[in-house]
């Protein structure tokens, strides 16, 4: 693959890197003939982004080798920590770049980008990639009763209310208003947390459809990115959402990009408790089918039952189904057996954060009636 | 015990949060005292806090359009509140352009100032955004810490030159200690010294004046005669760095090798700091 930035584009494009940069620590490059996609997710699989780049982004862009049947089947990780700081001063690259050229060729393991800068400076950086099956997620929008696009400033003054050291917020829609607030785990400091809350008419949005009251809560942080992204090219972001638990999706489009950020949504404490023993029913035959849910096809390799333990563990906490983890099945994937299809607990379910559940329950405990809950973790109500 | 304020007009509501942004530079918490006159943030000299002190008085008719507050009882009108100006600071900064902010006292999930704003919108309904802070009551008895401290009797009194300026150096001086003398005379003098092992760095200012207290300490003292008080240079940083406006008058008192009370006047707030000696 071989492609050319010039200008404002080599700052889009370290925008998105930048924007992915708060997701993973890995970057996946996939050029296709619909163009280069860059892609990321997190080390839990709660949020995944991706930035397609059409051909018409670039000055030049050509997948070359055609003759080889793995023709666009380039598929690359490279760690994150090494391509970001190729794209580190933002401000003036656009300046001081005059041409970025990005070339993968089939034969070496290296990708290698090249600045051409003003006085003749040519800086040429060959990041080290590891071959690796495409990253892709498959989230149907369509399937998300609840829809709304704003202008990017519109989302950005909204969560520009919270500290950026919230980790979580809560989003709440009913047909007549649109509310945010921050999440709050339970603690010491929850007590010293100032509760934030915004309300917002539904008028001021671009688009407005809200088939289903929700309540859902993602991470903040990963979901910055994608908004100063979109708030540097002024471009509207669309949320598909449904209810707690489902994934919410926030995407942007232009004439010569897409992009796509994923994230997992908290389960609902409402749900989890008006049906504990049906939540972990539906999951496994939605991890095999790709149609209603995120599937993010990968090589990570996990065997599927691995998936399907973690859920067992902890059905109560989170809806395991979302999003599923799939290895796609692309052109040259016939041999990739369907079994590898896993499903992973998206949202906090690595284990590094298995300490947390306990300090995460009262405050999920706290909307619910579920007595032995609260008195279990000590957290004292008025009421009670 | 009731409070309820309103501001309304952006400048009043912008100077306000820049006092809070200064007091958040300076401590972590805070006591906001409130009385039917005045908003008063406190900062009583404990050990745990370095021995630091602060006082700052600000009158409420200055700043809010509305304020009605009930104290604790009618004969002790006040209401006192721990709280972090930071997390109040951080509130009202994001509420800058709101065509309306209340900070009221509240009882949420516990006793909250909660600062909730009318925010402008492109549509005709407007936006509402709450955020609660949450604080601590002080029950009465511990009031008497909260006095305003008295003016010390210091031996010199003199007046400051730019904050900004006095940052620069300081904030270079940092670099070279964590300690710093402060030496000044009724002569307009002022010297900032670090003395280390390895060196020894002064900067001298001069004509700075000294404010007229009428009569008191000045009396047939020698006009070249330093007072000196050698301090944490954090604390004096962290005061520098708080400023966020030129004030009508910045001085300073010395009081030798006890004190160093720095007073800052603006209109309608002062500030007062105590940063004690040290040997």
């Amino acid at each position: 693959m071989n492609c050319t930035l010039e200008g404002l584009s080599v700052k889009a494009f370290g925008r998105a890197i930048h924007a992915l940069a708060r997701i993973g620590d890995d970057l996946w490059l996939d050029p296709t003939d619909k163009g280069l996609a860059l892609r990321s997710v997190n080390s839990a699989h709660s949020a995944y982004a991706c930035f397609l780049f059409s051909p018409l982004f670039f000055q030049h862009f050509s997948l070359n080798a055609p003759s080889q049947q793995c023709s666009g089947s380039i598929k690359c990780k490279l760690l994150m920590k090494s391509v970001l700081p190729l794209f580190r001063c933002l401000t003036s690259i656009d300046r001081s770049v005059e041409r970025c050229q990005i070339s993968i060729s089939d034969s070496s393991d290296r990708v290698i980008f090249q600045f051409l800068c003003r006085h003749g400076i040519t800086k040429t950086h060959s990041v080290r990639f590891q071959e690796c099956e495409a990253l892709q997620a498959v989230f149907s929008s369509q399937q998300c009763p609840n829809v709304l696009k704003s202008p990017a400033r519109l989302l950005g003054d909204m969560v520009m209310h919270f500290p950026l050291s919230q980790e979580e917020i809560t989003l709440s829609t009913t047909p007549l208003r649109v509310s945010l607030r921050n999440y709050n785990e339970g603690g010491n400091d929850r007590l010293k947390m100032v509760y934030t809350n915004m309300a917002l008419h539904p008028d001021e949005f671009d688009f407005f459809q809200v088939r289903d009251d929700s309540d859902i809560t993602f991470c903040l942080k990963e979901l910055r990115g994608l908004l100063s992204f979109a708030e540097s090219h002024c471009l509207p972001v669309t949320l598909h959402f449904g209810a707690a638990g489902k994934p919410v999706c926030f995407s942007v489009e232009d004439v010569v990009l897409e992009a796509t950020v994923i994230l997992a949504t908290l389960i609902n404490s409402d749900n989890r408790n008006s049906q504990p023993t049906e939540t972990p029913a539906p999951t496994t035959p939605r991890c095999d089918g790709v149609d209603d849910t995120v599937t993010i096809p990968s090589s990570q390799g996990s065997p599927m039952n691995q998936g399907c333990e973690a859920m067992q563990l902890l059905p109560h906490i989170y809806n395991a189904n979302d999003p599923c983890v799939s290895d796609e099945a692309d052109a040259s994937a016939a041999t990739t057996p369907a079994s590898s299809v896993i499903c992973s607990l998206l949202f906090r379910a690595s284990e590094q954060n298995d300490d947390c559940f306990p300090t995460k329950l009262p405050v999920l405990a706290s909307y619910s009636d579920d007595d032995e809950d609260m008195e279990e973790n000590g957290v004292e109500f008025p009421s009670l | 015990m009731k409070f309820r304020g309103k501001i309304i007009d952006i400048a009043c509501l912008n100077h306000f949060s820049r006092v809070v942004t200064t007091i958040a530079k300076l401590t972590k918490t805070c006591v906001l005292r409130l009385t039917p006159d005045n908003l008063f943030f406190v900062l009583s000299g404990k050990v745990a806090n370095g021995g630091v002190s602060m006082w700052c008085e600000l009158s409420q008719g200055n700043f809010f359009d509305e304020y009605q507050m009930e104290g604790v009882s009618s004969e002790d009108n006040e209401i006192c509140l721990e709280l972090s100006p930071e997390n109040l600071s951080r509130a009202l900064k994001t509420v800058q352009n709101a065509k309306s902010v209340k900070v009221k006292l509240t009882k949420k999930h516990c006793p909250c100032v909660t600062v909730s704003a009318e925010l402008p919108t492109l549509s005709s309904v407007s936006r509402v955004v709450t955020h609660d802070v949450p604080v601590e009551v002080i029950p009465r008895r511990l009031w008497h810490e909260l006095k305003e401290p008295s003016v010390p009797d210091f031996h010199v009194s003199i007046y400051l030159p730019p904050l900004k300026t006095m940052k620069n150096v300081v904030d270079r001086m940092k670099n070279l200690s964590n300690f710093l003398v402060v030496e000044a005379n009724l002569n307009g003098e002022m010297n900032l010294k670090i003395e280390t092992d390895l060196v020894s760095v002064t900067t001298h200012f001069k004509d700075l004046g000294n404010p007229p207290w009428g009569g008191g300490s000045e009396g047939g003292a020698d006009p070249e005669g330093m007072a000196e008080a050698r301090v944490d240079i954090r604390r004096l940083q962290q005061f520098l760095m708080g400023q966020q406006v030129t004030p009508t008058k910045a001085m300073c008192n010395i009081v030798h090798q006890r004190i160093l009370h720095l007073v800052v006047l603006h209109d309608d707030a002062s500030l007062q700091y105590f940063i004690p000696a040290v040997a």
